[in-house]
């Protein structure tokens, strides 16, 4: 855990009462690094983004350590965490339709974020404006004084974006942000995502996604990483089983349509396996599975004691 | 009757609903065969009698018995409630059902516009006018509260039929060619008959509030027929002196409605929580 | 929205005569000759005919009505056929003491309900909040003369603190106005804002799950900030309606308030006008407060056109 500037997470869990949800989670972020968090629902990845910016649901608590630019982000007051919150890390949600205050003129909602964080009023309703256009959103004039429900999911996706940049913050979280959008407007929106993160942190389900934006990247399974590494890697050559059977699924074979799926489903919240979690669905498990892998290997690091390749 | 099918579990406002109901409704039905006293007996001995002696709640003025006009009151009150509830629900449903069911159609927004205007006409008005001109009385209370309340069905029985009409039933009916009368009948009336039942307990509890405050006002229930709202009117003089008399017909009022509010919501939760959202307000 | 506001005022006019009509239709033409009432029966035939030329009830009815209806926008509510006064300045001398009592009420029930409603909603969970829903579930049950009654017992028949009737002009006495006031205000607010308490509830419940509010927090908001800036406003849309709906439920709450407190406002010139059989007078009260419903649904119509763009 060298870098002191970027987002470093050690031992993260998340629980709620005595289900544990996620556990041991460590990784870390570089400045400019775009880091992928991928998982199938279920998996964690949500309530470890969460947890980062201490939004977690009413019930649900987070441990261990996090910190950003040295600044710890995990068992602090709500005080403190709420000045840190959208001016050195920021969140973009899955669903532009309902993120937005459906009351209030979009340019109002871009400088209050500004605002919030010291900036005068004039110079951060200036800066909505520039922020809109920064985002490619044409005519960001009339645009800051649109309502949300007159701009299309694209485009309030955009805004929420331009929120999350406009105090250039350390880290920006993405959380599936073009999982409700349009295929062709899902393009431009990776694009941009990927040109203007200071540093990111990327979740989403969809393994192209992730390809697209992301250097280097996580995989989660029953609230645990259980591979890491650079994408390529990875991809090429998955060594967690889970991870690749996941890649399995979603490859068409070249020879006809049928997609090789992980047998069984992903158990319910705290009914995952003692030992490895993929443990009851993986072909390979045996009774050394039974006992917790470590995440092991310099690089591209994996979870699993009969490693694939 | 699929609408009234057990689908919930009982619930604490059904039950406690239920039970101050139950004490409404065995009042009344006891006061046919008994009263400790005759309600109306005017007795100048037991004048202003404290509780206790035979008179358990005590006198009035004119010596009657409280506890025999609560229970004759609660007689007053319930038939009332059911003349005009009864009356609402005549007129509002099938109203709101032939809204309901051709949404677009001139029928349906002249069903809604005549609904606004008696909205307009709250029951104390109607009832006010009603009693000016014929004489206010037990019949003319019973009218302006029922034609006041037709809106509040009209409104809930339409949102409800909507909600039925694109059903894949209703649909699959409609496409084997039945009349509309008889999808009526068959579809959607027992299908909004759990809201209907709801509405028509919520109803029942601003009934009793109108009616209370209606004899409060001398244009509800005549003398010397004892009813929950005149017997707090003619208590008001003496409230320095003998605050009992408001206290008793005061608390019936209170619980008998919050009793029908209660069982409303009750059997709201209790016949499908999915209704929730269609209520009339007020 | 000026196109909404063009065509809502052509139905807010169009049911104002509506109601007119049926108001008229059940008033004046419904009842017995007001000439005979008020001559008794053994006038004489000629004597009737002059009384009715008089009153002008010995026109068509559509005349009547017209002349009556038209002459409503002007201020004008004929002459009593019972005590030969003009009605119109008595109405607008009352119309005031009602709706300051009206809008007094609106406004403890609003300062009761904003509060507990927002607290019950943000702390559902807790007893307390539970507490406060079940305690309005009770309110509801008290209508407003009951409360009324309970109130001058507590406040004037015991604590001897405030008057338990009348009614002192401002003019006269700020001070005695204020006092004469307090007690019919809290009679017909503290019931409604019983009323409203719920929905505020629901209202904030359904707000505090709203994305917009995640994203507010997101933004470095904290909890309350969060509902205080961008919850509150979006909940006040449904309430406005329910508001409405309470103005005009206050607006007749209001005349029995008044009968309770010796309040001399509309409702008290309604019930003597009914005492006294002077039907014209009724007739004239009956209108204005049917068309005072008919304007707040009116204002709370447009208002709710305000508060939500995607409605403009």
């Amino acid at each position: 855990m060298l870098t002191v500037d970027g987002l470093t997470v050690d031992g993260l869990g998340v629980r709620a009462g005595d289900t544990e949800l996620v556990r041991e989670v460590s990784f870390s972020i570089g400045p400019g690094e775009r880091v992928g968090l991928i998982g199938e629902s279920g998996s964690g990845k949500s309530l470890t983004a969460l947890s980062l910016m201490g939004l977690l649901p009413e019930g649900v608590t987070a441990t261990g350590r996090a910190t950003l630019a040295g600044r710890d982000l995990i068992g602090v007051p709500e005080s403190r965490l709420k000045r840190l919150r959208g001016r050195d890390l920021s969140m973009v949600f899955q669903e532009p339709m309902t993120a937005l205050n459906p009351l209030m003129r979009v340019g109002a909602q871009v400088a209050e974020v500004m605002t919030l964080h010291g900036r005068g009023r004039r110079e951060a309703r200036a800066r909505a404006v520039e922020l809109l256009e920064r985002v490619r959103l044409p005519e960001p004039e009339q645009l800051a004084r649109a309502y949300p429900h007159q701009l299309s999911g694209g485009q309030r996706q955009r805004v929420m974006l331009a929120i999350a940049l406009a105090n250039e913050p350390a880290l920006l979280i993405c959380d599936e942000p073009t999982t409700a959008l349009d295929v062709t407007v899902q393009k431009r929106m990776l694009d941009l995502i990927a040109e203007v993160a200071p540093a990111l942190l990327f979740i989403t389900h969809d393994l192209a996604v992730v390809a697209a934006v992301c250097e280097r990247v996580l995989v989660m399974y029953g609230g645990r990483v259980v591979e890491s590494g650079p994408i390529r890697e990875v991809f090429t050559r998955p060594r967690h089983r889970y991870t690749e059977g996941l890649l399995a699924a979603s490859r068409l074979t070249p020879r006809g349509t049928r997609l090789p799926t992980i047998s069984g489903s992903v158990p319910a919240a705290g009914h995952f396996p003692g030992g490895c979690v993929f443990g009851n669905r993986c072909p390979h498990a045996d009774a050394l599975c039974e006992t917790v892998p470590a995440l092991t290997g310099e690089g591209h690091a994996h979870a699993c004691r009969h490693p694939a390749g | 009757m699929r609408g009234l099918a057990m689908r919930g579990r009982l619930n604490a406002g059904l039950v406690a609903g239920g039970a101050l109901v139950a004490v409404v409704v065995l009042a009344a039905l006891v006061s046919f065969v008994w009263t400790p006293y005759d309600p109306t007996l005017v007795d100048a001995a037991a004048k202003l009698h404290e509780p206790g002696g035979g008179h358990l709640l005590g006198a009035d003025k004119f010596g009657r018995d409280t506890l025999s006009q609560l229970m004759v009151g609660a007689r007053t009150t319930l038939y009332v409630g059911i003349v005009a509830v009864g009356i609402a629900a005549l007129l509002g449903t099938p109203l709101g059902v032939l809204a309901g069911m051709t949404p677009r159609g001139w029928l349906s927004e002249l069903v809604m516009r005549v609904n606004d205007l008696v909205f307009a006409f709250p029951a104390l008005l109607l009832a006010v006018m009603l009693g000016a001109v014929y004489g206010a009385g037990t019949l003319t209370a019973m009218i302006a509260i029922g034609v006041a309340t037709v809106p509040a069905f009209a409104r809930v029985a339409r949102a409800a039929t909507l909600q039925v009409m694109v059903t894949d039933y209703v649909l699959a009916a409609r496409a084997a060619g039945r009349r509309g009368g008889a999808v009526a009948l068959r579809h959607v009336l027992p299908n909004i008959s759990s809201v209907l039942i709801v509405q028509a307990s919520v109803s029942f509890a601003i009934a009793i509030l109108a009616e209370a405050a209606l004899s409060f006002l001398g244009f509800g229930t005549r003398p010397p027929t004892p009813s929950w709202g005149r017997m707090l009117q003619e208590s008001q003089e003496l409230l320095f002196s003998t605050p009992r008399l408001a206290l008793w017909p005061g608390l019936a009022v209170a619980l008998a409605v919050l009793g029908f509010n209660l069982l409303g919501d009750g059997l709201r939760d209790f016949l499908d929580p999915k209704l929730r959202r269609i209520r009339a307000d007020g | 929205m000026t196109l909404y506001l063009v065509r809502r005022l052509a139905v807010l006019v169009a049911s104002t005569a509506v109601a007119g009509v049926v108001v008229f239709a059940f008033m004046a033409l419904l009842p017995g000759d007001p000439a005979e009432i008020a001559l008794g029966v053994n006038a004489t035939p000629e004597a009737v005919a002059e009384l009715r030329a008089q009153f002008g009830t010995d026109r068509p009815p559509v005349t009547q009505f017209l002349d009556w209806f038209g002459g409503l926008a002007q201020g004008d509510f004929g002459t009593s056929y019972v005590t030969s006064a003009p009605i119109g300045p008595q109405i607008s001398d009352r119309l005031g003491v009602t709706a300051v009592l009206v809008l007094g009420g609106m406004a403890v029930a609003l300062a009761v309900a904003v509060p507990l409603g927002t607290y019950a909603a943000v702390h559902h969970r807790d007893p307390l909040g539970a507490a406060l829903s079940a305690l309005s579930q009770v309110g509801i049950a008290v209508p407003a003369f009951l409360a009324g009654i309970l109130l001058v017992f507590v406040f004037a028949v015991r604590a001897q603190v405030l008057p338990s009737g009348g009614y002192v002009p401002l003019a006269e006495d700020p001070g005695e106005w204020l006092r004469s006031l307090l007690l019919p205000w809290l009679s017909l607010g503290l019931v409604q804002g019983a009323v409203l308490t719920r929905y505020v509830r629901s209202a904030v419940l359904d707000v505090l799950r709203e994305d917009y509010l995640r994203t507010a927090r997101a933004k470095g908001r904290g909890r309350t900030g969060a509902l205080w800036r961008h919850g509150l406003r979006n909940a006040s849309v449904p309430v406005v309606t329910v508001l409405g709906l309470q103005l005009a439920t206050l607006l007749i709450g209001a005349v029995v308030v008044e009968r309770v407190f010796v309040i001399p406002g509309l409702g008290d010139l309604l019930l003597n006008g009914v005492a006294g059989r002077d039907l014209l007078l009724v007739q004239g009260v009956v209108m204005v407060l049917v068309a005072a419903v008919l304007l707040i649904n009116f204002v709370v119509d447009v208002a709710y056109h305000l508060l939500d763009p995607r409605l403009r």
